[in-house]
């Protein structure tokens, strides 16, 4: 019986403690790999914001349109406060990695590998959504500010949707990079867009039919009163 | 550079080795074969009538026109006897060449300053080539203060419809004068005398790739003149007739280049404009009349409808470097519905434009996207000043003109903290 109880519960049980013993060392040079990670990331984190201020970042984003975009968007920490955070949450995240690879676990070992290798995709794809945000904003801004300047009574859908088509290309391209759905990506974007263009022609086609002929009338048929002033503004 | 007639020869001055010439006249031009043949024939005229003694030359600085400028410009002759000139001009000659670069006045007027060096001219003038309304006492007066009261700089000063020039008379005007302390009236006037030595300074300057090449000029001219200390004076010229300047020019083009080029200037000369205080008026020569004036006519509906779609599209976009009480002065005035209640007042506009100024300093955002939206404030502004002004004479627009500069001028030192970053 007591070779049976041994057999079945201690030896098990003694295996199982040596194993964690043996892994204890492990979890802790991973914990304080991972904490020494911390206080790096907020070092990375002091670092960066004192060279954001040095090449005045905050201004370059302010005329890129990043912190009004950010302001609309109800983010309230300017984009170098945010480029800190993303740094600090980056350095972290490599000594996470650190420290599961110090820990020793063939399970993790194989999963991280994987992940390793993915990682470069994520980061391409993050850098091509900031420069879709980027792009978007700037081009709906300028479409913006245009369309107001010649009387465009939907600026504001214009250029609003100036940005959707320019972030909608950003988040094809990205999903392409990170191999998700690859094909029905493509095919969705393909779909979506072109459904988009036809229903504009079909929307200007029938429904501004009216307009255009007004506005040919008014651009080919000589109106007194409804001609432009003649200000002359220099 | 392709010389006219009979004249060739001897006008080609610096190959051929001739001596200097005393009065230069610039004509920028671009497809302006309806009306340059008048204002050659006035430069001509006013040249024998005035300078008899004096060697002169005409340069038409050209931008690739293809409607027979050119040769509009060398068949022009004036007949001297019919206006009762007996003294022949033998020193007159005429220059026909082309300009490089980028396209526009600016650059015209590049071409027009190398060849017053070259020719090391006494004094020069430049007027525009779309003028109506020039006689040849225009050359008289743009060139004699010149030559004979040691001026540098002689600004135009025109009567004008009460609403014509509104980026001058809203904008441009106050704005320089409050900065640089001379009340020049007609600051981007088009015509202008000024001496050789002038044009020299001009051309040292490396500023060829900017606004300052297209419409920016003008106001480059009278700015750099006023803040290096030459001497200044206006000339009373009548009144401005002429084609329209451009009828395919975008106006916020047209303000991206005039307001940029002010705005460039200030930051050019900071210590300049901030140690002026006030204003103080220039001499002025010439016999000053009224006269009539044709009416324009105004679409003031597409004006006040431009503004309202702004201050609706672009408010997120000024709540970024606008005064809270300019947004909230905007914003009440977009909502009233009716034309009478339609009003920008004076302080509102001055802080308007201020705030525009300081956003290009800060580089709230890209400087065109700033500069291009003030388009629809600014037809508010003139708006305003149309309804306010409807049933007003030239004299009383005139005092309301004032009253703006006036509210620029005290608004001087708070620019001054501001763009310090005190404010």
């Amino acid at each position: 019986m007591k070779g049976f109880i041994d057999k079945v519960i201690i030896e098990p049980l003694r295996e199982a403690a040596q194993k964690i013993v043996a892994f204890l060392p492990g979890l802790l040079t991973g914990v304080l790999v991972f904490a020494a990670g911390l206080l790096v990331a907020w070092l990375v984190k002091l670092l960066v914001a004192r060279i954001v201020r040095l090449f005045k970042l905050d201004a370059v984003f302010a005329r890129s349109g990043v912190t009004e975009a950010l302001e609309k968007m109800s983010v309230r920490d300017t984009p170098a406060k945010l480029i800190g955070r993303t740094f600090y949450w980056l350095v972290a995240f490599i000594f996470f990695i650190l420290a599961l690879k110090v820990m020793k676990v063939p399970v993790i070992d194989q999963l991280l590998e994987k992940l390793l290798l993915y990682l470069p995709n994520v980061f391409v794809a993050l850098i091509i959504l900031a420069i879709g945000w980027l792009l978007g904003n700037f081009l709906g801004r300028a479409v913006l500010i245009a369309s107001v300047n010649a009387g465009v009574r939907v600026s504001s859908l214009l250029s609003r949707g100036v940005k959707g088509v320019v972030m909608l290309f950003a988040f094809v391209m990205a999903f392409e990079q990170l191999g998700i759905g690859r094909n029905t990506m493509v095919a969705a974007f393909a779909i979506a867009f072109g459904g988009a263009v036809l229903a504009l022609a079909l929307a200007f086609g029938l429904g501004g039919k009216d307009l255009a002929r007004t506005y040919l009338e008014k651009k080919f048929k000589k109106d007194e009163d409804a001609g432009p002033d003649d200000l002359e503004h220099l | 550079m392709r010389l006219s007639g009979p004249e060739a020869a001897a006008t080609r001055p610096a190959a051929a080795g001739a001596g200097p010439v005393d009065i230069l006249v610039g004509i920028p031009s671009f497809n302006n074969a309806k009306t340059i043949g008048h204002v050659v024939r006035a430069v001509e005229a006013g040249l024998a009538k005035y300078f008899p003694g004096r060697r002169s030359l005409l340069v038409n600085s050209d931008g690739g026109s293809t409607d027979g400028t050119t040769d509009a410009v060398r068949e022009a002759g004036v007949d001297l006897d019919s206006i009762l000139i007996d003294h022949r001009a033998d020193g007159f000659r005429k220059l026909v060449t082309p300009y490089h670069g980028i396209p526009g006045k600016g650059s015209a007027f590049r071409k027009i300053f190398e060849i017053a060096r070259e020719q090391r001219a006494k004094a020069c003038a430049v007027v525009d080539s779309d003028l109506r309304s020039i006689t040849p006492e225009w050359i008289e007066l743009l060139v004699k203060p010149v030559l004979e009261e040691g001026y540098d700089y002689v600004a135009p000063y025109y009567m004008r419809h009460k609403y014509d020039g509104t980026i001058t008379n809203t904008i441009v005007y106050p704005l320089t004068r409050a900065l640089y302390g001379k009340r020049i009236r007609q600051p981007i006037g088009g015509d202008f005398g000024f001496s050789g030595r002038l044009a020299a300074f001009y051309l040292d300057k490396d500023v060829w790739q900017s606004d300052v090449a297209r419409f920016g000029i003008d106001i480059w001219m009278t700015t750099t003149v006023l803040a290096n200390r030459f001497k200044i004076c206006q000339a009373f010229l009548g009144a401005k007739i002429h084609d329209a300047k451009d009828p395919g020019a975008d106006l916020s083009a047209m303000l991206h280049q005039v307001v940029g080029s002010v705005f460039d200037l200030m930051e050019e000369y900071p210590e300049t404009w901030k140690s002026v205080r006030g204003s103080e008026p220039v001499e002025t020569y010439g016999f000053a009349y009224s006269v009539g004036l044709e009416p324009i006519k105004v679409n003031l509906e597409k004006m006040t409808e431009k503004f309202r779609l702004g201050v609706k599209d672009l408010g997120p976009f000024y709540r970024t470097f606008l005064p809270p009480d300019v947004l909230a002065a905007l914003g009440d005035m977009a909502a009233r519905p009716g034309r009478e209640d339609f009003a920008y007042a004076d302080d509102a506009w001055v802080k308007t434009v201020l705030g525009f100024a300081l956003a290009c300093r800060r580089k709230k955002a890209r400087r065109e996207h700033i500069i291009k939206s003030l388009t629809p404030l600014y037809l508010g502004k003139v708006a305003s000043f149309v309804i306010e002004t409807w049933d007003s004479g030239a004299e009383e627009v005139e005092r309301r003109l004032e009253d703006l500069c006036l509210a620029f001028e005290k608004e001087k030192e708070r620019l001054i903290a501001m763009w310090d970053g005190n404010g």
